[in-house]
Formats: structure tokens, C-alpha cells, sequence
């Protein structure tokens, strides 16, 4: 048969072991308080104080390591571009990002990125979830998993949110076993949810009013309850209201024109730009996707072309985040599912390779202006030390000040690790 | 009597599985002295291992049992009578009255469109189907035989061909979903998920292997859409040879025939082309003629039997999942050896029952209903501990599908009646539920097994001016009827009655006076306030 | 003109001689002396085969010193020299026939970035430029001294003819636009809209015109590329948009496969009045194919190859040079060979173009 494979990561992942554990009664049963799932409650304490938040771009498909942060310029496989300085002396990158070059004193790229996944229905996932240990259990995606462990920022605005191109909705698939309140609020194409806008016959005054008499009917029906329905039952309101009171951060038409043009007037550079507003606004972890990347044909001028909005957005944001000393407390990460292939195919294309890639980031707990690890002359595998999924999720962990060797999920009994046990964070990152 | 003898293929089916637990339940039907759903009660008690919560009150029990039944929640007429009404066997009576009423065929049609089609579209021929089935009581295995292979003769029955012709369906770019097709077979009517064994034996369940799910393709893979009928329909091309294929891992080339989960090899008739139908295709009436070797009808002659022990318990589970709240195999698609059951014996005892009965859906449903287990209150039983769901000991809170909450919203804000006749100025009853199934609905192909409420369904009824609509004071509806009533008391009791299918206690009587006192000069916002948390509340938005 | 029943009987494609090669070639090129065959190559190597009569052809030493990618080739006859350029912005001038080829001139930042396309003056005296930087320029043939410098496109600048006239010049860019230059005014004077190869999908520009080619009598504008179905993996349909060059008007537009072929990667308008054009694409591997314009079909085609990037016609009218892409060429490749990570080729299939 020719037809492509189904099989899904997340099914994969259905185990004896989790389905024993259910059949006993233990999976399933979600502990929802907004930090009652840690292990510890005093480490869940203290890590609620921070008010660090996460800038994450998606780049969906693949982006070139070849045509971005790991150049091999004149190499039989480094295609046609050149590399060019950055404002760190020694650091050269691909001409496609001449703005983040000038950016690069904030930056920390790893080069040496070698994951398991071939292919974009195993990889998105894998990678995003942090490809842990199988444990039976679907990991959350890594905004899930800081939604549940951090919370939402003290604004109550929802603690993972998605701009994205496309449709809208609650993506609660992300949040794996931490359970559906711990999805993504997608906002499509960058537009407020519908029914946003409290209508004209509901008052500010009525509408707080009646949410009073809703929290009292729901408090009354959680005595002797099981928690889980009537928690996320409230939460969805809970986050509605919030956004309700923030509707304006969906008014792009009050955003400077500067800014608008800076950050490129294409999607991604308008969803970057409002991913910045949601951060400022006080969204914990804001995710902006870019889809398109899978450039098995015409890789080059692909590129030639999607680089040029991508480092427009990015360059502008890592600015505008220094800017406002936002680095300090804002951990940004940009970065694909894989790398593409060194070999250049008969569609001059680029395919999949997990192998030998890279990833940008900047900001919170993080060096600036550094570079670690680093792939061969051809740029064909890694010369370093390998970076795994598993090492990046420890890193952006301690990054967020979470200790993952000390914090644990606890689903419904079974303490299960939150970044995969057998890797460490890059210390040659972090600050 | 039924037909007992264990064949050939069924020891394989049991030896493959590992799932039957040698129960003498098994062939013990005649002998029953006790009705199934006394049997149910005392096997779930021997297993509780704690306290088990009250019998839920009468409230509380009406309201699961008519949108169990129904679909929707009692009408307040109706919950009064109920809570006034004396007699000791008023539940079993109510029962019975719902399974044989209408609204069981319209409420059963759209449970098991959204669990068989898992909102991937509609169909007017399809629902047709599906309720004059329920209508008519059709036996699970008939239902089942007549989507597997569909019959466009039979106008009554054709719908069934949407099983297949959405899922075979071309649209843009997008390729028909032949694999999402045979694992559906598989999942949805035996119970099985053969999805990661299409390319390679499955990686953690060892019972699935890629030899099922090339089986089952090979039953279906050659079903096409036809084209000249303005109804689903289905053609078929010969299967000529067997399907090949090779693990991705093992690069071992192998073969096989249509073949079920633990059945026998269907052996491939050798015809000479040209002569293989019995009527062959015409190309000027557009005919698909008539296969002499038909797979699908093989299929449809093989999978829905009493012999599969696969279908047996698929149902039972889906039936007892779909009153109690969750599967005794959870998920619902995962039965192997690896996962049994929670309640090895009773899910035999309901399988074997299932097919005893002649796969009689309705004898079944109202046996469940008149379980204790069924009938157990959801508050838990005592303070500071929560049982485990696969206990039963307290009833489990389930998922209201968008058409229940939309009838159970229209029934509590009297609005059933003006939108269902369109009267003048209401909305027209499929804009509505058009609007609650864009809020409430999972996308398309995601099993809505389990309450997930979302931020877009919290602001759909907080703010969507239609949902707000049928809070304005129309004749007769819920508001309407409110600002007649001078006490608060009434109100309250009124008010509550209504929405949530109980009377008002003490606290809750005490804060409707004091919200319409606060607002005396408003009574009519201040009553649609009061409708409106209740309507948003977690008592309403779940079957509990 | 030929009939196609004509055509069919003359021109039937056969493969005589296949030349392998350990790197990728961009566009190959016979010299007009006919002695040389050239390809360049993604490796920034000029690749040279010498060419005598029927011998098998004899591979000589590179010529280097360009940097990422050689793509244009364009001779100048007389002079005896080939001009090339990379994707870094360097042009060169080579005695081509020379045993060990040394640069005449170099201009080493003709453009910033890539050179997509050279285009030699009929006097032979201009070579026209253009590139990434959105730029056209013209630069003295005989000492790379620039003369003129065109600027009026807002986009990716992929390919430039000269008219055969000699008075004009073309280039099209990334969205489509051609436009028809007054070389001696310096100034645009008219445009061809071929925003049919062009299409935004998402945050990507997809397509571009990536050839241009005059008919003989120069009364046909021939414009080349994909009507694009969609970016990330590119995928459309090969197209080839002639277009009436006095009015501007475009006459005919040649489909010449499906969603999946993707490209024309080149082209050559023959003096029989039909086309000889590669295609290559996702994910389908591109055809050869001889074709009158105007009619739906190929009267020759050939999906033998693998992903065809150039073709070129000997200048004894008799044979032809097609770059294609070896098989297997997609997928990641971590299967070493001898422990080496295997990189893909060009092989260059020899036809005899006429039976």
C-alpha cells in the first residue's frame, strides 16, 4: 500500500502500562488544582512568585540549519548562500538573517541538536512534548507543561496561548495527561475568540453580577463531588472572563505603524508582534507558529524567501525584548521539528535531518552572544556533544527556575519526571 | 435457545485475545434466575471495596434518565409530576415510558452518529437510518450488517452507506481516509485500534498485529464511492489477490486475505477476468453489478455475529460506557490482553447477554437503568476521599453532547416549543443547533468520550446573543413564567424545577430573594440573570 | 513550418552516451565551437567535457574560483569566451578553450548575492546581469567595466534576454513581472505580465520567472517557470508563457505536465518551431519534452530521467546535452556508503537529437 502511515506519536504511546494503570483506576484521575499535581507543594509555592514567561516560535516543517544558524558556505553541501559576522566577532551565520545577525549579542544558538524523529507526524509532537522516557502517558506539550507548572502570570490572562495562522479553539490535545484545562487558547490568524465581546444587553455591572451567582451554583455543586468537572467547568469561565477584560490586546489597529512594519506586515511578523503584546499584557507562554517550512522542493529559494520574514520577526522581537529589559524575565526559543538534510535532492530540495541542527534562543537564565556545539566541516552530522529534545527541556526548565530533577508531575498517583531522566540542561547556555 | 457451540474460529478469537476469564457465566443464560441488572448490581458490589454512594434522589435520577433516553431534561410539568407522584414503581414506569417514546430513536440516532461518524459531517439519508433502526428496535448485529455492506436497494437502510462514503470521500487535496476507514471497523464495532499495526506489528500491544489490520483492509480496501446516486453508495471492485504488504521493520514480505481479529483467513475464489460478477457492471445505467466474491458482504456476514466475542463485548462496553460514564474496557477501543477489564466477569456476563438477547439495544439499555449501579447518586459517599472511577461506587459525571445541551437548554428556558415551530420571532431550530454544535462539538474524527469544557463553549453561553435571546421574556417560556410568580419562594422553586430538575435548598431560596430584592426595579434582567448561572453551571452542563 | 506528424518522424530523441559526475550541476552548456561541453555546478566548479566528433566525451579539470553556486554559462563567439557567474555575486570571463582556462576579467561583487542570469548583447559587446539584489546591470563583454544599471524591480530579478534586435532587453522577477527595457534610454518602456508563474502561499513567494528565451526572429517571448500550487514543498504546474513581443500580448500559455512536475528548469526554442524542455519537481521527477506550441501534447517525452535541471543543443543541430538527477536522490541519506554521507549527482545524458 502506498498510502502514508497513520500512526501517531500520542497512540504510540498507549502502553500496557498506562492501560493497566488505568484498568487499576489511577490514570484518569487528574489532580486540577492549578499546582496541586507537583510533588512538592513548596517548591509549586515558590515558583509561582516568578513572573517568567516563554516566547515561543514554531516553525513548522522544518526550517533550514543550512540556510539559518549553521552555515556551510562552499561546501558541497551548503547551497548558495554565504555566511555573514554577526555583532559577535567569530559568530557567522547565514546571509538570509542579516537583521538577527545584528541581534546575535542576545542570542544563544546550539548547533548540535541531534533528535530521534524523521518525520513531521512523529516529530511535532515528540519534539514538543520532550520526547520523554515512554511512560505510558502522553507528555503536554512544553506550553502545557509551563501552564501547569507555573500557572498563569499574576494578570489571570490564560497561561498558554497559540497565535497562530488558521482556525480558532481550545487545543486541549497539548496538555497530553495533565488533563484539557492545560491546552492552548488558540487564537487564528491573530483574531479574538468568538462571542469575545460581551453584547450591548449585558452590562459590565449584570455580567459580574450573574458570574457571581454562577461561582456560588458551582461551589454548592462541588461539595462532595469529584473535583475534575466542576474545576475545569470554572476554569473555562474563569479564563474567559479575563479575556473578556482584555479584548483590546486583539486590536491590532492600535499597534504603532513603525512596529507593524518593523515586524513585517505577513502573518508571522504580525503574530510575532502580537505575541509581544500578549507577553507584555502578562500571557505566561506565548506560542507563534509559522507553517510552511517543508521545503522538499525548491528549498533554496524557499528559503531565500521565508527567511526573510522570519528574521524580520525575530530580530524584531529579541530587539524589542532587550529593549524593555524583558530578556531578563522572557526565555524566547525558535525552532522547527528537525533540521533539513545536507544532501540536496533532484527537486533541489532539502529533506528531513533530525541528525544535525539548530536552535535559536535568547533571554532569561541564558548567555547572550554565545554558540554551543557544533556539526562537522560539511555540516553533515555532529561534532559535539549531541543535544537531545530531552537536554533542551532540562534547560529551558532551569532557565524558568524550575528544578526538573527535583519537580515531578504526579499523575493521579504515579510521579512521573519532567523532562526525560536520563539528560541534563547545556551548561555552556545557560547563564 | 442460543446457539452455544464455541467454533473453530471463536477459541481462536478468546486464544488471541486473552481476554475471556474462564467465568462460568459463560453459556449459563438458561439457568439465570436473577435479571441481568440484579446480577450487574452484585458483581459491582462484591468489587467496590468501599462505601457505595445513596440512591441518587428522584431529582437527580430523572434527569439522568431522560437525557440518557431522551436526550434532553425533563420539562418542568414533567419533573413535578415525578417528584409529586408516589407510587413505588414510578422509575421503572419512567423508564419504560422514555425507551418507548420518540424521542429515545432521535436521541439514540444522534449518540451513535457522533460516535460512529465522530463529526465528520452530515447526512439526512444516514440519520434516517440511524432512527427508524433505534425506532424500530433494530438488533445491534442487523444495524451493523446493513453499514458494513449497504444496500442502496433498500431505501429505508441506504443511509448506512455514509459509514463508508465519508470516510472514502475526496475533497481539495485531500486524499480519501482508507486507513482511517479500516481502523473505524475496527474500533468502533469490535473494539480493537489496528491503527500502528498497519505498517508494522503494533510496538506495545503485542495482540495487534499488522496481519489484522491488513485483514480488515483487505475486507474494505476496495469499496469506492459511487457516483450516480444522489445518496451514499457504495461499489466495489473484485479483490483479486491478496493484500501484500511488509513491516517497516523486518522488511519480510507477507500476504493476506480478508481475515477479522482472531478469525480465519478468508480463502481468495480463483475467477478468470471478466467473470468475476455474478451481474456484471454496466456503464450505461451506471449499475456496479453484482460481485460473485464480495468482501464487504463477507464482512457483514462474519463481524457482526454472536461467535465474535469482539463484537459482543464492543457493544456491551459502548452501551455501559454510554449510561455509565466509562467503559469497563477503558478507552474504549483498547480491548486486549494488556488491558482488561475493570470488571472481567460482568463484562462477559453483558456480552454474552448482548448476544443472548439477540442484540436487543433497548432490553439492554433499560437493564442498566434499573441497575442500583445506574441509579447511584454521583454525590460521593463520604467526605475527603474520591473513589475510584472504575469502582461505580458514586454515579460518574458524563459528557452532554451539543444536541443535549442544546434541547436541555431550549427545555429549561421554555423555549422548546417556539423554536421547534418556529413560531414568529424565534430562531429557527437548525441555526441554533448549528451555533451549539460549532461551540460544543469536538472537531471532526476526536471521540467525544469525556466532558472538556472550553473557553470558546464558556464564552459561546455567556455571550452569544441567541443563547442570551432565549433568556428575554417571551409567552411562556421560563422568564415569562417566572415574573408571574409574586414570591421569591416560588421563583426559586420554579427557577430550579426548570433548569436543574430539583427543588431550591434553604441557601439557594434565601439567594434568589436577595438577588431579586437587590434588583426590584429590574425583574426581568434580574430573573435571566438567575436563569443564566444556572444554565452555566457545572450541574447543568454535565449528566451527572 | 514542419508538421508535428513531420517533426515527430525527424526529431526522436536517443540516447547514445551518458557522462556521470560526482557533484550536482545547475545548468550545462555546449560551447559554440561545439569542442566543449560545460556544466556548473552547485560545488562553484566550472565542470568541462571535451567533445570530438562521436568519441565517448573526455571529462577535463575543472575550472575554480567561483564561490556557492555557478549558474549562468553564456558564450561569446568570437570573442572565445564564456561568462559565468555565482551565487555570491562574482562574473567571470574565460578563454574557454584555453587547456587550463584563466579568468579574462572579474567583477567579484557584481551583485549582492546571487547572480541568477547572464545575457550576452547579439553584438556581443554588453552582458546583461541580474540577481537577488533586485538589480540589472550591464556590464562591457570585453573587460567587465559596468555601464548601465537598472533598477525599477521591486523583487528577486531571475532571468535577462537580450531582444535579438538588439535594442531591447528583458528581465522577470520572483512576482511575475517582465519588464522591456530601452538599453539605450536606460528606462523601462513596457511590461509582460507573467504573474501567472507567480503566487503568495502563506508567508512564501512561490515561483518567479526562471528562464526567458526569444524565438529566432525575436517576434516571441518565451517565459518560464511554474504556475505554483502551493510553497514549503513547491509544487505546480510546468509552464512556459509565449508571449507576442511587439503588442505584448500573450498568445499562448504551455502546460507541459502536472501539479507535480513543477518546473520548466530550461528550455531551448528550436528553429523548427517547438520546444525542448526539462522539468523537474515534487513529487513527481520531471520529463524531457519536445512540443509545438499550441498543442496539448508533447510529440516526444521522456520520464527516464530523474529531475532534468538543463538542457542544451549542440551547435551541430544533431545532439543534445540533458543534466538529470540521480535515482534515489530524495530521502535523508544517513545510510552511509563507506562510511561517508553520500552526497547526489548529475548524470549527463548524451541524445542524438535528430533520427
Amino acid at each position: 500500500m502506498s498510502r502514508s502511515p497513520l500512526c501517531k506519536p500520542w497512540e504510540h504511546t498507549l502502553t500496557r502500562r498506562q492501560l493497566l494503570g488505568a484498568a487499576a483506576g489511577t490514570a484518569g484521575t487528574i489532580g486540577l488544582g492549578g499546582l496541586g499535581g507537583l510533588v512538592q507543594p513548596a517548591v509549586a509555592e515558590e515558583m509561582k512568585q516568578k513572573e517568567k514567561q516563554v516566547l515561543f516560535m514554531w516553525i513548522d516543517g522544518g526550517m533550514s540549519q543550512l540556510e539559518s544558524w549553521d552555515p556551510k558556505p562552499n561546501t558541497q553541501f551548503g547551497g548558495p548562500f554565504r555566511a555573514i559576522p554577526t555583532s559577535v566577532p567569530g559568530v557567522h551565520i547565514s546571509e538570509l538573517l542579516p537583521r538577527s545577525a545584528k541581534q546575535m549579542h542576545h542570542l544563544a544558538i546550539v548547533r548540535s541538536m541531534c533528535t530521534q524523529d524523521n518525520s513531521h507526524s512523529a516529530g511535532v509532537g515528540r519534539i514538543q512534548r520532550g520526547d520523554p522516557k515512554n511512560r505510558g502517558v502522553t507528555y503536554p506539550y512544553f506550553g502545557s507543561a509551563v501552564a501547569k507548572l507555573m500557572g498563569p502570570c499574576e494578570r489571570k490572562l490564560p497561561p498558554y496561548v497559540w497565535v497562530k495562522p488558521g482556525s480558532s479553539g481550545f487545543i486541549h490535545q497539548d496538555a497530553g495527561f495533565l488533563g484539557p484545562k492545560y491546552g492552548a487558547l488558540a487564537f487564528g490568524d491573530g483574531k479574538p475568540p468568538e462571542n469575545l465581546l460581551r453584547p450591548d444587553t449585558v452590562s459590565e455591572a449584570d455580567d459580574a453580577a450573574r458570574q457571581k451567582l454562577r461561582e456560588a451554583a458551582n461551589r454548592r455543586y462541588g461539595e462532595l463531588r469529584r473535583p475534575l468537572a466542576n474545576d475545569a467547568n470554572s476554569y473555562v469561565y474563569d479564563m474567559a472572563q479575563t479575556l473578556m477584560r482584555r479584548s483590546d490586546l486583539f486590536d491590532t489597529s492600535q499597534y504603532d505603524p513603525r512596529d507593524v512594519q518593523r515586524y513585517g506586515t505577513h502573518d508571522l511578523g504580525r503574530h510575532t508582534l502580537q505575541g509581544l503584546k500578549m507577553l507584555e499584557a502578562g500571557v505566561r507562554f506565548v506560542k507563534v507558529n509559522s507553517y510552511g517550512w517543508d521545503t522538499h522542493g525548491d528549498n533554496f529559494n524557499g528559503h531565500l524567501s521565508l527567511m526573510d520574514k522570519f528574521d524580520q520577526a525575530f530580530s524584531a522581537v529579541v530587539e524589542d525584548l532587550a529593549d524593555r529589559g524583558m530578556l531578563d524575565h522572557v526565555l524566547v526559543i525558535a525552532m522547527s521539528e528537525f533540521g533539513r538534510t545536507p544532501r540536496i535532492n533532484g527537486h533541489v530540495g532539502r529533506d528531513h535531518w533530525p541528525e544535525a541542527w539548530s536552535i535559536a534562543m535568547a533571554g532569561t537564565g541564558l548567555k547572550r552572544g554565545v554558540v554551543a556545539g557544533a556539526t562537522n566541516d560539511k555540516g553533515t552530522f555532529v561534532d559535539t556533544d549531541e543535544y537531545d529534545i530531552g537536554h533542551m527541556f532540562h534547560t529551558w526548565f532551569r532557565c524558568l527556575d524550575i528544578d526538573a530533577f527535583k519537580v515531578e508531575y504526579d499523575n493521579g498517583g504515579q510521579p512521573l519526571p519532567i523532562a526525560h531522566d536520563d539528560m541534563q540542561p547545556i551548561t555552556a547556555v545557560l547563564a | 435457545m442460543p446457539h452455544r457451540v464455541r467454533s473453530l474460529s471463536y477459541l481462536r478469537v478468546l486464544a488471541f485475545a486473552g481476554l475471556v476469564s474462564g467465568s462460568p457465566v459463560l453459556g449459563s443464560i438458561a439457568v439465570a434466575e436473577e435479571l441481568l441488572h440484579q446480577r450487574i448490581d452484585k458483581l459491582i458490589a462484591a468489587s467496590a471495596a468501599g462505601d457505595l454512594a445513596a440512591r441518587a434522589e428522584d431529582g437527580e435520577f430523572l434527569r439522568r434518565v431522560y437525557l440518557d433516553l431522551a436526550g434532553r431534561i425533563p420539562s418542568v410539568a414533567e419533573a413535578r409530576a415525578f417528584l409529586d407522584d408516589m407510587s413505588a414503581d414510578k422509575r421503572t414506569t419512567t423508564i419504560d415510558r422514555l425507551l418507548a417514546s420518540e424521542e429515545y430513536s432521535t436521541h439514540m440516532a444522534e449518540a451513535f452518529d457522533v460516535m460512529l461518524m465522530e463529526r465528520r459531517g452530515e447526512h439526512d439519508e444516514w440519520m434516517k437510518f440511524l432512527q427508524t433502526s433505534f425506532a424500530g428496535n433494530k438488533p445491534w448485529d442487523q444495524l451493523v450488517r446493513e453499514i458494513l455492506a449497504p444496500d442502496a436497494e433498500n431505501e429505508a437502510a441506504r443511509g448506512a452507506a455514509f459509514f463508508y462514503t465519508k470516510r472514502l470521500e475526496r475533497y481539495g487535496q485531500q486524499d480519501d481516509d482508507m486507513p482511517g476507514l479500516v481502523r473505524d471497523v475496527g474500533r468502533l464495532f469490535l473494539g480493537v485500534d489496528v491503527q500502528c499495526a498497519q505498517c508494522h506489528d503494533h510496538l506495545f500491544i503485542d495482540d495487534y498485529k499488522q496481519e489484522h489490520y491488513q485483514g480488515l483492509y483487505a475486507f474494505v480496501g476496495n469499496a469506492t464511492i459511487r457516483t450516480d446516486q444522489p445518496f451514499p453508495a457504495i461499489a466495489e471492485k473484485p479483490l483479486m489477490k491478496e493484500v501484500e504488504f511488509t513491516s517497516v521493520f523486518v522488511q519480510v514480505p507477507k500476504s493476506t486475505g480478508p481475515r477479522l481479529p482472531g478469525g480465519e483467513e478468508i480463502e481468495l475464489p480463483l475467477f478468470k477476468a471478466g467473470e468475476e460478477y455474478e451481474v456484471p457492471p454496466d456503464r450505461k445505467t451506471n449499475s456496479p453489478g453484482v460481485l460473485k466474491f464480495s468482501t464487504l458482504k463477507i464482512l457483514a456476514e462474519q463481524l457482526p455475529r454472536a461467535e465474535n466475542e469482539f463484537f459482543n463485548r464492543n457493544i456491551a462496553n459502548r452501551l455501559w460506557w454510554l449510561m455509565m460514564g466509562r467503559g469497563l474496557v477503558d478507552p474504549l477501543d483498547m480491548q486486549h490482553s494488556g488491558n482488561p477489564p475493570s470488571h472481567p466477569e460482568l463484562l462477559d456476563l453483558l456480552a454474552n447477554q448482548m448476544a443472548a438477547h439477540k442484540f436487543d439495544i433497548k432490553w439492554f439499555l433499560r437493564e442498566l437503568a434499573l441497575t442500583e449501579t445506574y441509579q447511584r447518586s454521583g454525590r460521593l459517599p463520604a467526605e475527603g476521599t474520591v473513589p475510584p472511577a472504575t469502582s461505580y461506587r458514586a454515579a460518574l459525571e458524563k459528557r452532554m453532547s451539543a444536541e443535549q445541551l442544546l434541547r436541555s437548554v431550549l427545555e429549561a428556558t421554555g423555549e422548546s416549543t417556539r423554536v421547534r415551530e418556529e413560531k414568529e420571532g424565534a430562531p429557527k431550530f437548525k441555526d441554533v443547533a448549528d451555533r451549539f454544535n460549532k461551540a460544543l462539538a469536538n472537531p471532526p474524527k476526536e471521540p467525544e468520550l469525556e466532558f472538556a469544557p472550553s473557553v470558546k463553549g464558556a464564552l459561546f453561553l455567556s455571550n452569544d446573543t441567541l443563547v442570551l435571546s432565549l433568556l428575554e421574556r417571551h409567552e411562556g417560556n421560563l422568564v415569562d413564567r417566572l415574573i408571574k410568580l409574586d414570591e421569591a419562594d416560588a421563583v426559586a422553586v420554579e427557577l430550579y424545577l426548570s433548569v436543574l430538575t430539583r427543588r431550591p435548598n434553604d441557601e439557594e431560596r434565601a439567594d434568589v430573594r436577595e438577588y431579586l430584592d437587590q434588583n426590584g426595579d429590574r425583574r426581568e434582567a434580574a430573573l435571566g440573570h438567575l436563569a443564566w448561572a444556572l444554565l452555566a453551571s457545572t450541574e447543568f452542563c454535565v449528566n451527572h | 513550418m514542419a508538421t508535428t506528424e513531420e517533426l515527430k518522424a525527424r526529431f526522436a530523441p536517443n540516447e547514445v552516451q551518458q557522462l556521470t559526475t560526482s557533484r550536482q550541476l545547475h545548468t550545462l552548456r555546449f560551447s559554440p565551437c561545439g569542442k566543449y561541453l560545460f556544466g556548473g555546478g552547485y560545488d562553484a566548479a566550472i565542470h568541462r567535457w571535451a567533445v570530438e566528433g562521436d568519441e565517448p566525451f573526455k571529462e577535463l579539470p575543472p575550472i575554480e574560483g567561483h564561490s556557492g553556486w555557478v549558474q549562468p554559462l553564456v558564450f561569446a563567439h568570437e570573442a572565445g569566451l564564456l561568462f559565468t557567474a555565482d551565487s555570491w555575486g562574482r562574473i567571470s570571463a574565460w578563454n574557454y578553450a584555453d587547456e587550463a582556462p584563466e579568468a579574462v576579467w572579474t567583477v567579484a561583487d557584481s551583485h549582492d548575492g546571487w547572480v541568477r542570469c547572464l545575457s550576452l548583447s547579439p553584438d556581443g559587446r554588453q552582458l546583461a546581469s541580474c540577481g537577488s539584489d533586485r538589480m540589472v546591470r550591464i556590464w562591457s563583454a570585453a573587460d567587465g567595466t559596468k555601464q548601465t544599471e537598472l533598477s525599477e524591480h521591486a523583487d528577486d530579478v531571475y532571468a535577462v534576454a537580450y531582444h535579438p534586435g538588439g535594442e531591447f532587453l528583458v528581465s522577470g522577477d520572483l512576482k511575475g513581472v517582465v519588464k522591456k527595457w530601452e538599453i539605450a534610454a536606460g528606462k523601462s518602456v513596457g511590461e509582460f505580465d507573467a504573474s501567472a508563474l507567480y503566487k503568495h502561499d502563506r508567508i512564501q513567494d512561490v515561483g518567479g520567472v526562471w528562464r526567458l528565451e526569444f524565438s529566432r526572429d525575436g517576434k516571441t517571448l518565451a517565459c518560464a517557470g511554474t504556475a505554483p500550487f502551493g510553497g514549503g514543498t513547491v509544487q505546480g504546474v510546468p509552464s512556459i508563457m509565449l508571449f507576442d513581443f511587439d503588442s505584448g500580448q500573450l498568445e499562448h500559455t504551455m502546460k507541459l505536465g502536472a501539479v507535480k512536475d513543477c518546473y520548466v528548469h530550461d528550455l531551448h526554442l528550436h528553429a523548427d518551431g517547438f520546444v525542448i524542455a526539462v522539468t523537474s519537481g515534487t513529487p513527481g521527477s520531471g520529463q524531457l519534452l519536445l512540443q509545438v506550441p499550441g498543442e496539448d501534447a508533447p510529440f516526444f517525452s521522456s520520464t527516464k530521467m530523474s529531475n532534468c535541471h538543463s538542457i542544451s543543443l549542440h551547435p551541430d543541430g544533431k545532439r543534445m546535452a540533458v543534466s538529470a538527477t540521480n535515482r534515489g536522490s530524495n530521502g535523508n541519506g544517513r545510510q552511509l556508503k563507506d562510511g561517508e554521507y553520500a552526497g547526489n549527482n548529475s548524470p549527463i545524458h548524451i541524445f542524438e537529437l535528430v533520427s
